[in-house]
Order: structure tokens, then sequence, then C-alpha cells
């Protein structure tokens, strides 16, 4: 698990004191970031020339931000799972969490309160996942000429922790140190750096809906 | 009316096409037919109307049809299914092709491929851009290419072999002969080529070798000044290679075979002068074409046998009628039948058919001498889908002597086509997806759902209905300007708005994953742009320079970013923002700018003669590459490049001809983009006129 880098992204703080701010301080919301989180890079590639991994989920906690060993997989400790393009939650047949997610059209930003009547969904089986798998269903689309993954921009993951608390993800990148190679790049140079997840996300401690300061 | 059609059926073998039976003056004024549908001065013409003259095609090598066209202002050819037309920013689907005034047929994907044309016999070509539906009826959205080959006249006969890069070799026939009242044609083209690979090591061909075959007659009868009757008959022969490998499971699929398609067009026509007031003309039509597509997968029993046969009959009568010197009208009206068996479609044995029937009337009034006002109007009464009706305006005002303005309005159509309507095809191979045409759509899925292999249906399955024709509305507003006899402007805006386009969408999903598909009116699109061109004929020099200026968009799409619906991704901070409306480049495959410069230069005297022409595109959306539904990112674009072709040669007094050239001489190649480009590519001719020696 080497070469995970966290950055955390320092926000602004809101200087002045929200007036709905009724019992105690509200802490300021931070916008995080996680760069170059590994999911199930390519170790070989088959008889018949396609590239597969070990096939292992690299679990990740929104609320503590950081990668969870996968010793820790059967418990509440991580809220979103990535292999390959596939992403799970905590929920349902993917594990023992109250998880679960969406994906809404729009701007991280625009994001600022998750509408009361929004379902969230849960891991129903592996081909029935609360973050759809597959090209141009969810998050990303898979270029089959140029052979590269591109997260579609405008797409927002709306997830619920293992604990049930709320939070938002965009995911920014599919490729090593958040750069996407070259459609004119070598076969080898895309599935080498293929698999490093580079996202934003924020998360409400409080339980509430709320995803703005 | 009845001795008529007797003489029609008798003289079927004797005759030649009349549409073209004009005598002109191509120095002073040049008359074209496909404007109006009778005979008028270009520069009494009210809607963009431009000629390429035959002598011009020649000058410039082409071979085929495509290579004449793709040199002119405001037209580019594109790749898919074969070489299309894209005029006003509109697809290749749009605009259509008449050969002597019939249209050909045998469009796969919506394209007719134009390389299927030989120019060889070509004594001009016509271009009518805005909708031409009024007159013409489904497919002249975009507007109208009308092939006119050569008349019948005094007796000559010519021979050229050309030979190039590729192992390209062309050789044509060309003959006539008159004697008295008869008169009659031929001319014969073989055109070969080993095909190219733009990818060193590559398994299979870019292009695969070809053999193409056309043979055309004309024969014409008159029986006096008033009465003539006349009628060609083509054949057209295409047999391409096939070699196709196809990866499963890590194995390579071998199958060879080829890909044969034909042509054949008979069209009669017999004309009549009433009185010095009244015309009238009956046309016969009839064309067949026939696409087949075998392979023998090695290691297989059996074969893949692939078969589009498609008919179209029709028959017609127009009458032109003088009132006045300020009154004319032109009435018409005729009968279609068209027809198609595939096994695309259910079973070959299954024949799809639709008839047509149609009436059309325009109206030409000078109310002053400087204004002339059109005004038309076509009905198409269809069995298969909607009936269609397209009006037209248009109306030509000369300001001074040297200046004119040009201004029209009209609607244009395209029929769904029987893809449309009747596909019924299922790959097994690739994902098992199916496409069903919309009027067996619903059927197909019943049976499908009673045998427990549908998994839902989508929204858009609710949706299917009668398919509409496509239909479009098109402004042009032009302007003229000729300030000495050796200097010409022409400048002209359009807007076409698309409603109706027909679409492919996601009906159902089956229990194995695999999507169904059928057609729906889902889209509405807009071109607008700007056409420009400047001619300087001095003496020996023939300069042209054109630019056409070109925004599109679907129209969804543009709702769509007005309500904040599209994104795009900031690509060096990965962070997603909406999309300005700006940033949006429109649909697919359209160049914002093109220009092209041609210069033709013919030594006097000598009969020596040079050309050169270079076309300009500018960089051009492909696909879309993140997934937010439209064309924005500088890595969605092909590249904008410059083609320069060059030519040269000399007619010799003892009616040799000689000639080179090299086309695309910076060798600009794209892998990627123009697979149809396959770089430089130089020519040699050399001809022989055995009766008609060349005068300088």
């Amino acid at each position: 698990m080497k070469g995970i880098a966290l950055v955390m992204f320092s926000v602004l703080l809101v200087t002045a004191c929200s007036k709905d701010d009724n019992n105690n301080a509200v802490q300021p919301l931070n916008e995080l970031r996680a760069t170059d989180i590994i999911a199930d890079t390519i170790i070989g590639f088959s008889a018949t020339g396609q590239p597969f991994g070990s096939g292992k989920f690299t679990f990740f906690s929104l609320e503590n931000n950081r990668v969870v060993p996968s010793s820790d997989s059967n418990s509440n400790k991580w809220d979103i799972g990535f292999r390959g393009t596939t992403i799970i939650t905590n929920s349902g047949v993917s594990g023992p969490g109250n998880g679960g997610g969406f994906v809404q059209v729009g701007t991280f930003e625009d994001l600022k309160t998750i509408a009361a009547d929004s379902v969230f969904r849960t891991d129903l089986s592996p081909s029935n996942l609360a973050i759809p798998a597959g090209s141009n269903r969810a998050w990303f689309v898979y270029n089959p000429l140029a052979n590269l993954v591109t997260p579609i921009p405008g797409r927002v993951l709306v997830i619920r922790t293992a604990l049930g608390k709320f939070a938002k993800v965009e995911i920014l990148n599919y490729y090593k140190g958040g750069v996407t190679p070259l459609a004119t790049a070598s076969d080898d140079d895309k599935i080498r750096k293929q698999r490093y997840y580079t996202f934003r996300f924020m998360v409400q401690p409080d339980g509430s809906k709320k995803l703005s300061n | 009316m009845k001795l008529s059609i007797t003489l029609l059926g008798f003289f079927c073998f004797f005759s030649a096409n009349a549409q073209d039976d004009s005598t002109f003056n191509s120095q002073l004024d040049e008359v074209v037919v496909t404007a109006t549908r009778s005979e008028r001065k270009l520069s009494n013409v009210a809607v963009p109307t431009s000629i390429i003259q035959g002598k011009r095609i020649a000058q410039s090598g082409s071979l085929r049809l495509n290579d004449i066209l793709g040199e002119q202002t405001g037209l580019f050819i594109t790749e898919s299914f074969g070489k299309g037309l894209q005029m006003q920013g509109l697809s290749a689907d749009y605009t259509l092709i008449l050969l002597n005034g019939e249209p050909l047929i045998g469009r796969m994907g919506g394209v007719i491929d134009l390389s299927r044309i030989a120019v060889g016999n070509i004594r001009k070509i016509e271009i009518v851009k805005g909708p031409s539906s009024s007159l013409y009826g489904s497919e002249a959205l975009a507007g109208v290419i009308n092939i006119i080959t050569d008349q019948p006249a005094a007796d000559r006969l010519s021979a050229s072999i050309r030979y190039g890069r590729f192992n390209t070799l062309d050789a044509s026939v060309n003959g006539s002969i008159k004697r008295g009242k008869f008169s009659a044609s031929g001319f014969v083209n073989s055109n070969s080529s080993e095909g190219y690979t733009l990818l060193p090591g590559s398994v299979q061909k870019t292009v695969e070798p070809f053999w193409r075959f056309t043979n055309q007659f004309q024969a014409a009868y008159d029986f006096s000044d008033k009465t003539k009757l006349s009628a060609s008959l083509r054949y057209n022969l295409e047999d391409i290679t096939n070699s196709i490998t196809v990866q499963n499971l890590g194995q390579n699929i071998v199958s060879a075979g080829s890909e044969v398609n034909k042509d054949l067009n008979f069209n009669p026509v017999l004309s009549h002068q009433i009185s010095s007031r009244i015309k009238t003309q009956f046309r016969g039509y009839i064309s067949r074409f026939q696409s087949v597509q075998q392979l023998d997968v090695k290691d297989a029993v059996v074969s893949y046998h692939d078969e589009f046969n498609q008919q179209f009959y029709r028959i017609e009568n127009q009458t032109d009628l003088v009132f006045s010197d300020k009154f004319n009208m032109n009435v018409g009206g005729g009968y279609i039948h068209e027809g198609v068996s595939s096994n695309r479609y259910d079973s070959l044995s299954t024949q799809r058919s639709n008839n047509i029937g149609y009436a059309f009337v325009q109206t030409e009034w000078l109310p002053i001498e400087r204004l002339s006002i059109i005004g038309g109007m076509r009905f198409d009464a269809n069995q298969a889908y909607a009936s269609v009706l397209s009006p037209k305006l248009a109306l030509r005002y000369r300001i001074t002597e040297k200046m004119s303005f040009t201004g029209s309005v009209g609607r244009g159509f395209k029929a769904p086509d029987f893809r449309q309507l009747y596909l019924n095809f299922t790959n097994v191979a690739a994902g098992s997806y199916s496409v069903f045409g919309s009027l067996v759509a619903q059927d197909e899925i019943k049976v499908l759902v009673a045998n427990n292999q549908i998994d839902n249906l989508t929204p858009s399955f609710y949706k299917l209905a009668d398919l509409s024709p496509e239909t479009s509305t098109g402004i042009n507003v032009g302007f003229h300007y000729n300030p000495v006899q050796s200097l010409s402007f022409k400048l002209n805006a359009f807007r076409n708005d698309i409603d109706n386009l027909i679409l492919t969408d996601v009906i159902a999903f089956k229990k194995n994953g695999g999507q169904i598909f059928s057609y729906l009116n889902i889209s509405r699109a807009l071109t607008q742009g700007l056409e420009a061109e400047a001619n300087w004929k001095k003496g020996s020099l023939d300069l042209t320079a054109g630019y056409q200026f070109l925004l599109t968009a679907d129209k969804d799409v543009l709702d769509d970013i007005n309500e904040g619906k599209v994104f795009t991704r900031d690509l060096e901070t990965g962070i997603s923002r909406r999309i300005t409306r700006s940033e949006y480049a429109g649909l697919p495959n359209r160049s914002k700018h093109m220009a092209n410069l041609r210069i033709f230069y013919e030594w006097k005297n000598t009969g020596w003669f040079a050309t050169a022409r270079a076309i300009w595109r500018s960089k051009w959306g492909t696909t879309d590459i993140d997934g937010n539904g439209v064309i924005n990112r500088e890595d969605e674009f092909a590249p904008g490049f410059v083609q320069l072709n060059l030519s040269a040669g000399k007619n010799l007094r003892n009616g040799l001809r000689l000639m080179a050239g090299v086309d695309n001489v910076f060798n600009y190649k794209d892998v990627v983009n123009l697979p149809g480009q396959p770089g430089y590519n130089w020519y040699l001719t050399v001809g022989y006129d055995f009766m008609n020696k060349h005068k300088h």
C-alpha cells in the first residue's frame, strides 16, 4: 500500500456564524482529497490477452480518510471499496454496514444538501450495486478506441457511510498521479497506470444531510 | 396520351436522356435545369446553384464522383458507409443524388457511395443547395446533386487509360454517333486498385482490392423538332475483396470473400412541344440495386451471406406552361413503387414495399423586370409513412446590372427508409444486441417477452410509433456581385432547422444483458453558416477561392446546456463545472471552417493545361471521450489539414492526350480519422480521340 498519499486540502473557513446555528458550534466541513488509491492494479494477462488483477477490493473509510486493511472487510470500518472501475458501498452483499449510495448529476459544489426524498440504493448483488458498474452507467465512460477510462464530468456519488453518515464523492481521475495518459500512449502505459483513483470528498459527521458550509 | 405510351414502349431501346437537351453557351451564361426542373440561365436562378463543367472534371484528374465533389466550396466527403457527401453541414443521408434527373438508389447506412459513380462521361454536375423537396420529394433536404452525362451528338470516339499508385488502373471508352434523327452514345469504364494498408503489419488492408465496371448507353430519336424520344441504360458493378479477421477469445477468426454491388438504371423519356407555350415530358425510370456480401469463414461449415435488394420504379409527367413573358408554370405528378428484400429484414423471400403518389406545381412570376418570384409545392402521399407537403418560395431581385439579391425558404423531407421500418437484426457475436425497425419492433418484443427473454422495457419502448419523415426548414439569403465581366463574387447565408430526426434508442434489455434498439423520431438539429466564393476568369486563367463557415448543434443538447445539465472537467484540476454554449462544438464531423483555392490555366494554342487545387478543413469533432454527451475537449477533435492536388497535361493536334498528376502532394495522413486518405497519389493518363482532333 505504499505510494498512497492522502492530501488534505485546506478549505476556506466560513467566518460568519451561520444564523441557524442553534446549539453547539458547528465544525466547518473539510473538502478532502485522496490520490492514487490503488484499486486492484493489473498483475498479468490471460491466455487470451485480457489483463487481470488479484480480484481484491481496496477499502476506504471516508469518515477517517484512510485505506482500511482487507482484514477489516467484514466490519463497519470502511465506507466504499474500489476494484477496477467497480465501486461498492458497505451495504447489502458487499458489507455488514448501513451504507448505500446513488449517483447525482451536477457539480460537487452544487450539492449543498441531499434532497430529503432521495432514495439510497444498496448493493443488492454484484451485478446490481448502489453505484452501477459498467461504462456510461454511473461515474465513468470507457472509450474502446482510445482504451481509456474517463470519469464523466458532473457526476457526484452521494454516499451513506457504514455508520449511516452522509458524504459526497467526486471521482477525478483513474490513472496514477491523477494524469490520464494521452490517447496516443502505448497500451502498456495505459494498463500500467490505470486503477489509481483520485477523488475529492466531504463527510458530514453530525448525521445531517447538509454537505456544505 | 395513348400514342405517347405506345411510343414510349416501342422505342425503349433506342432512347437517351433528354433532360439536358438544352443548347447553351458556357462562355456567356450557363443553363441549369436542376434548380427549377426547367432550363434557366444560371444568372436568373433564385436558389444557391453552381455548375462543374466536364472539362474541369477531366483536367482535375477525377475518376469518381467523390474526387471532384470534395474540391467544391462547402462540400466535403464523409467516410462512413463509403464516400458520402456533407452539404450545408447535413449528413450524406440528406442530399439527393440524381443521374440525369433520376434518383440513384442503393443507400447503405443512409449513404450513396459516390465512388460507385464514374465521371468519365459527365458533361456537367449541377449543385443546388437548400431544401428542394418542393420539386424532388424525399432526400432533398440539404440539396440536390444532378449528374448530367454527355448527350449523344456528333460522331466521336475516344479512349483513355490511366495508371497510378496502388496499382490503380482506370480505362474508358467513350463514343457517340449521329445519323439524321437518330443518335446514340456509349461509355464503358473499368476501375480497379489493389487497395492499401495504413497500418503496416495489420492483418487486414485499410482499403481492400476492388474492381468497378460501369456501362452506360444512351440513344435518342427526334421525330420532329417538337417530339423527341430518348433513353439511357446504365449498369454498374463493384466487386470488393473482403478478408476479415475478428479476434474472439484470443483466437483469430479469418473469413474471406467479397462484397458485390450492382446498380441498374433504365430511363426512357418522351418529350413533346405541344405549342410554343406548352411542353410536356413523360419519364419512366427503373432502378435496381443489389448488394451481396459472401464470406467463407475458415474451418466453418456455413458461410456468411448478407444480401440486400432494392427496386425503384417510377413514372412521371411534367408539363411546362408559358402563360406570358411574366408568368410561367411547371406542373407534374408521378407514381413510385419501391421495394426491398434482405436477410436483414426477415428473409430474402419477404418483399417489403411502399407506394408513393405525388404531384407538384411551380410558378414563376416576374411582376417587374428586376424581380422574379418562384413559388412551388409538392405533395407526397405515402403508403408506409405519413404524407408530406413541401412548399418553397424563392425570389431574385436585380439591384443593378452588376448586383443581385436572392432569397429562398423551403421545406425538405426525408422519408424513413426501409431499414428504419423493417430491420430485424441480431448480432450474436457483439454482445447479442438487436436492432428492430419501428414497424416490426413491437411484434418482435412481444415474441421475446413470451419467450421470457426480456429483462425490462425502457421508457422509449412506450414511445414507439409510426415513424414520421424527417423534416427541415431551410432559409438561404444570397448576394451576387459582378464588378467586371471577369470577376464574380457570391455570398450565401444559410440556416437549416431539422425536426423529427430519426435516431436509434434502446427500447429494451434482454435477460442476457443485450440491448435492443429501435428507431424513433427523437431529435432536432440545426446547421447554419455562410458560404463565399470569388471567381476570376481572365484569358487562360480561371481562379476560384471558396470558403464556408459552419455552426451546427443538436437542439436538445443546446437546451440541456442552457438548463445547466451538461458538464465538463477542467483538464488541470480535474474539477467538474458547467459547460458554456461557446464550448459546445456541435455535431460530430463538422469543420467550422473550410476553404479551397482552385487554379486552372490553359496555354493558348499549345494544348497545355495545368491545375492546382488546395483544400483546407479546420479541426472537427470526432467522439465524446469523457461521456458528457458533447464534443468540447481538445482531445475530442481531429486536427485540420490542407490537401494540395496538382495536374498538368497536353492535348496534341493528332488527337493524343497526355496527363499526369499528384493528389495530396503533402502526403497528409490521419490513420485514425481519415482511413480513406492513403497519402499522396500519383497517376499518368494517356488518351486518344479517334475522330475529333483537338483544335487549339
